[in-house]
């Protein structure tokens, strides 16, 4: 009997094939390379300052304990841990910042959730005016709403300094735990990242498949059951995001609490820098730790998560929730009023200062008198003449202020164009191959330098360009490098969360027809998830422009807006810091309006301002 | 569960091999040897000089014109960078600029000065001592104590004496062997006025109830040089001779206070007043109110509505006030101009100027530290401001003449304001007892009695108020 004989591929052809057919799927390529990138850009700062805990650094503690000047030693360690400094260095900040991120958590799920229902599932009044203004907060440098907080709340009998506008205008003296440490610091973060959470649960909201809420409603389901059974589990996704997001933010911010006088981590990080380097860094490694601890938390709830798909290309329809005649305007009205404060009133406080003769000096408000405004601040040519002025330049003529711009935003355009480009892609070819480890291992190694605190991200980076070879403290490029390895999780996380309710139908149409990847993406994907890819890009832009716990480390103030910002706000001169602040917001909002224009989405319309 | 453990398995083994390879790394590539921390680097031969200190033994015995000269040579066309706590560099090098241009009219140099906050201008001077050649060509830094420690010890810094500073001084560029001061500053206590409070002795800002504005300690670290200063002898007897002069009651206020301490100051090997200057320290971080900057406390002192506030801030803040409604310059006293104040009138620090030992112009750099410290133009972006003195006394003088600060708060003639008059540094170094900065001093206390003011508890503003 002839035997046909089939040649066996050999070993190698066999290897190749495999290559050849896992690299034909873009998705594999991108989790490949960006896994190996992401790999090095987030463990080889965290060695970095892993190897700081245990060097030896002259002038310090630890060459103080040990008599020497170079070498490694556990001393910090020991001393951290046991010494009886433990408590204030260590287990006090730790205490208050745990408390800090929870507190800011709840605050801005539930003030920015809450809005999120009632702009994308009800009849709320004057949506697209309160949808706009919500993201003010975020806008705006977190420490600003602290400093007008300040403003508004200190007085000379409880924290000892002048008048704020309250006790000043109305005799209102609120007490010490409203005006400084825990309450006024979680309610101030909870704020700022209020539409963090309006932004993600309000994506969901607005892109969620009515099917089923109408199924229930079909069903007799009492309003109350659709939404504990189907609405809540529904953006639950988003829900995790945005704890995800602030606990970390909020762990790591640093102008909040030390303009509100709180001790946590970070203010403790930046105080024991100097005597105490070494002890400093294991600060920002348990920082890290709890960065690690809510990714493995969040793999856990990943792990137990059915299917989220919510846009499957049926049913665009989303039934809307009666508030009742009144009930719209009332609750619009309440939220005109709360937006008014967290919005609006640092505004015009900012604009405000700028034009009162001292820093702080209402003498205007008393007075009556238009002699006590000036508009020196704004106009003053030359910091020859003092005029008041601590030695500077009009803000329309201060260089520092002006190049300090032009560096932040070559720094935002770049981080948002790289962090927004390679999160989209990972959050897509993650979507894609959800069942790989590898993509669950890009996937959490992309979202980890968020969860870090920026505080110990910005050390670590620090620590590791500051060396013989790589020396680049205070260049835009570490600022870049930093910044995109940070916020690429913006961009993944709402890449991935918008994919994820993408259904598979949809684009195995496209290859059925043999579209190649990238029109797939151009002309199918990109288009469905608009709103959320732009988010994409859109928060890494923002953050960027006003970040300072990241960068502060990284570079001097003049170098960007932020660390100018700070700058002129620690030296008390807040006619400076107020201008950059209303420049920065009038950007922001022009940058937002033209992306609007171009693309036709934008950070709030996106959700329900239209 | 399993997934997670192996991944941190294999990024603890990863982060422990990098790590001893980074340490394989820094043991090999660092050439200073590890032991005791050396006591001085300066008996050095000159054989062993780097090449920054032979271009500064050099330029030691040049004039300002000569330095002028190389300055031109070698900085023409280029950028040059410096660093230092002080915004004025920025205002002083253009004015370099136009005086080396006197020489050579087509003379150029960009420029760039950088003003890190807190305590970074360490940390910037530590990772640009790391490249073979540095970016900063030179530095205006304050804190002797981590002067001392962090750049001195470890080689990142040099001083240069300039020859006319040193023949202004009535001494040699080989004889003086401390660091080159700019100028001295002062931070004055200071109250306001429009209130009942009375401040007529140093101990009643540590006084109940009384809670002086302050900046941190912990992020400007001068302020706890200050403190340890109170320990040394001189200072401590300050302290203890305005404490005798304390009424009966007052003094029973503060008795037990320096009784508790008493075994401390003996622990910490202090001297017999050692006690009196722990006690204030105590009562001092027990009850200051921590503030972000001068500015602010300034901004505050001088508004009506702070009544009876007092604070320990930079002198020199009083210039920027404007007069308003509420906001007067005359809100304020300066608790050491009443004639019947005892007691410290406030602290003194210096602004000192240093090449870095990788300085990529280090003419221009000691060109511009002579101009600096050896002529009246060179002083002027600080010079203008009252609350800082020049160390040359040559350029002290003329700048006194130039701008009159002892009768700063005198407008058409009439003294207005008269806490803007200056009473210069002879008077405030004598009468007016303040407490000077010595860098080897802070050094030397900074981990036994600066580790005795980390155990006590910072007060916080509104504690003890309902």
């Amino acid at each position: 009997m002839n035997r046909t004989e089939i040649k066996k591929p050999s070993r190698q052809v066999i290897v190749l094939n495999k290559v050849r057919a896992f690299f034909s799927k873009p998705q594999n390529t991108i989790l490949l390379l960006f896994g190996i990138v992401l790999t090095l850009t987030t463990f080889v700062p965290v060695i970095a300052i892993v190897n700081d805990t245990f060097a030896i650094h002259p002038g310090t503690i630890d060459a103080h304990l040990t008599k020497k000047v170079t070498g490694y030693s556990v001393v910090n360690y020991v001393d951290l841990f046991t010494s009886r400094l433990a408590k204030s260095n260590l287990w006090t900040p730790l205490t208050n910042t745990v408390l800090l991120a929870t507190f800011s958590c709840i605050v801005s799920i539930l003030y920015g959730g809450i809005f999120a229902f009632l702009v994308t599932r009800t009849n709320l009044k004057f949506k697209k005016y309160l949808s706009s203004i919500f993201i003010f907060p975020y806008i705006m440098p977190q420490w600003t709403l602290a400093v007008v907080w300040q403003n508004v709340f200190n007085s000379n009998v409880v924290t000892g300094t002048s008048n704020g506008l309250l006790a000043a205008m109305m005799e209102i003296y609120m007490p010490k735990w409203w005006c400084q440490g825990l309450f006024p610091s979680a309610l101030v973060l909870g704020l700022h990242y209020a539409p963090f959470a309006y932004i993600l649960i309000g994506g969901i909201f607005r892109n969620m498949d009515a099917n089923l809420e109408e199924a229930a409603t079909i069903l007799n389901t009492p309003k109350w059951k659709t939404m504990l059974r189907i609405t809540i589990p529904m953006v639950k996704p988003a829900i995790l995001s945005t704890i995800l997001l602030v606990f970390g933010s909020s762990m790591g911010s640093y102008p909040v609490p030390h303009y509100l006088g709180l001790t946590t981590l970070s203010t403790k990080y930046i105080s024991m820098n100097s005597k105490y380097t070494g002890e400093a860094s294991i600060l920002a490694i348990i920082m890290m730790v709890f960065g690690v601890a809510i990714l493995m938390m969040n793999q856990v709830s990943l792990r137990s998560r059915k299917s989220y798909t919510t846009v499957t290309g049926k049913s665009g329809q989303i039934s809307k929730i009666d508030l009742g005649k009144t009930g719209k305007s009332v609750i619009a009205f309440i939220f005109i009023i709360l937006t008014f404060f967290t919005s609006i009133f640092p505004i015009i406080s900012f604009a405000f200062e700028t034009i009162l003769p001292n820093p702080g000096d209402y003498s205007f408000l008393y007075t009556g008198n238009t002699g006590n405004l000036t508009s020196k601040w704004w106009l003053t040519r030359d910091n020859i003449a003092e005029k008041g002025m601590y030695g500077q330049q009009g803000i329309l003529y201060n260089p520092t202020i002006w190049n300090a711009f032009k560096g932040t935003l070559y720094v935002a355009v770049c981080c948002a164009l790289l962090a927004g480009t390679i999160g989209t892609l990972i959050g897509y070819s993650v979507s894609k191959n959800r069942r790989s480890k590898w993509a669950n291992y890009v996937n959490s190694v992309a979202f980890l330098p968020y969860l870090m605190p920026s505080i110990a991200v910005g050390a670590a980076f620090f620590i590791m360009f500051s060396n013989e070879r790589i020396n680049l403290f205070n260049t835009y490029a570490l600022l870049i490098i930093a910044g995109t390895v940070k916020y690429i999780p913006f961009a993944s996380r709402s890449s991935l969360n918008s994919m994820l309710q993408l259904s598979n139908e949809i684009e195995e149409a496209a290859i059925i027809h043999g579209i190649p990847w990238y029109k797939r993406m151009l002309r199918i994907i990109i288009p469905i998830q608009k709103s959320s890819i732009i988010s994409g890009y859109l928060l890494p832009f923002m953050t960027c422009l006003r970040e300072l716990s990241l960068f502060m480390l990284l570079c001097t103030q003049g170098f960007i807006v932020a660390t100018t910002l700070d700058y002129f706000d620690e030296m008390g001169l807040y006619a400076f810091s107020s201008a950059i602040n209303l420049i920065l917001i009038i950007m922001i909002l022009i940058s937002n309006s033209l992306v609007n224009k171009i693309t036709g989405a934008s950070l709030d319309k996106g959700i329900g301002g239209n | 569960m399993k997934r997670v453990k192996r991944f941190t398995s294999v990024l603890l083994i990863c982060c422990m091999v990098l790590m001893s390879l980074a340490g394989c790394t820094n043991s090999a590539g660092n050439t200073k040897p590890e032991g005791d921390i050396p006591a001085s680097a300066e008996a050095m031969d000159d054989a062993n000089l780097s090449e920054i200190e032979k271009i500064i033994k050099e330029a030691e015995t040049m004039s300002m014109e000569e330095l002028a000269k190389k300055a031109i040579e070698e900085s023409k066309g280029k950028t040059f960078y410096g660093v230092g706590n002080s915004s004025r560099g920025k205002t002083a090098i253009p004015l370099f600029i136009d005086y080396l241009k006197t020489i050579d009219p087509s003379y150029t140099m960009e420029y760039e000065w950088q003003q890190p906050k807190n305590n970074k201008i360490f940390d910037q001077l530590s990772a640009d001592s790391l490249k073979e050649k540095g970016t900063f060509a030179m530095t205006l830094i304050q804190d002797g104590n981590q002067i001392e420690s962090k750049m001195v010890q470890t080689g990142i810094l040099k001083t240069f004496i300039p020859m006319e500073w040193a023949k202004a001084n009535g001494i040699t560029t080989d004889d003086y062997k401390g660091y080159l001061p700019l100028q001295t500053l002062n931070k004055v206590f200071m109250f306001n006025n429009t209130g009942s409070a009375v401040y007529k002795n140093c101990w009643d800002f540590v006084d109940k109830d009384v809670h002086a504005l302050y900046m941190d300690i912990d992020s400007e670290i001068v302020g706890k040089n200050f403190l340890y200063m109170l320990t040394q002898d001189k200072y401590a007897a300050w302290l203890k001779e305005a404490y005798d002069a304390l009424d009966s009651t007052k003094q029973a206020y503060f008795k037990p206070v320096i009784d508790e301490v008493e075994g401390d100051a003996e622990d910490l090997g202090l001297g017999e007043n050692g006690k009196y200057a722990l006690a204030w320290i105590k009562l001092w971080v027990e009850s200051y109110n921590e503030q972000t900057d001068d500015g602010p406390i300034c901004n505050t002192l001088v508004t009506k509505s702070a009544k009876d506030q007092c604070g320990l801030l930079v002198y020199s803040k009083l210039r920027s006030v404007e007069e308003s409604a509420s906001v007067s310059k005359n809100n304020i006293t300066i608790a050491a101009y009443q004639d019947d104040y005892k007691g410290i009138g406030g602290y003194g620090y210096c602004h000192y100027l240093f090449v870095t030992d990788n300085s990529p112009l280090p003419w221009t750099a000691c060109a511009i530290i002579a101009y600096m410290t050896c002529t009246k133009d060179g002083f002027s972006a600080w010079g203008k401001d009252m609350g800082g003195y020049s160390a040359n006394p040559e350029v002290a003088t003329a700048t006194e003449a130039a701008y009159n600060h002892s009768k700063g708060g005198y407008e058409d003639g009439k003294n207005v304001y008269d806490c803007k008059n200056d009473r210069g540094y002879d008077w405030w170094t004598t009468t007016g007892e303040l407490v000077l900065e010595d860098p080897e001093y802070c050094s030397s206390v900074s981990f036994t009695v600066g580790s005795w003011i980390e155990l006590l508890t910072k007060y916080s503003a509104g504690s003890d108020k309902k």
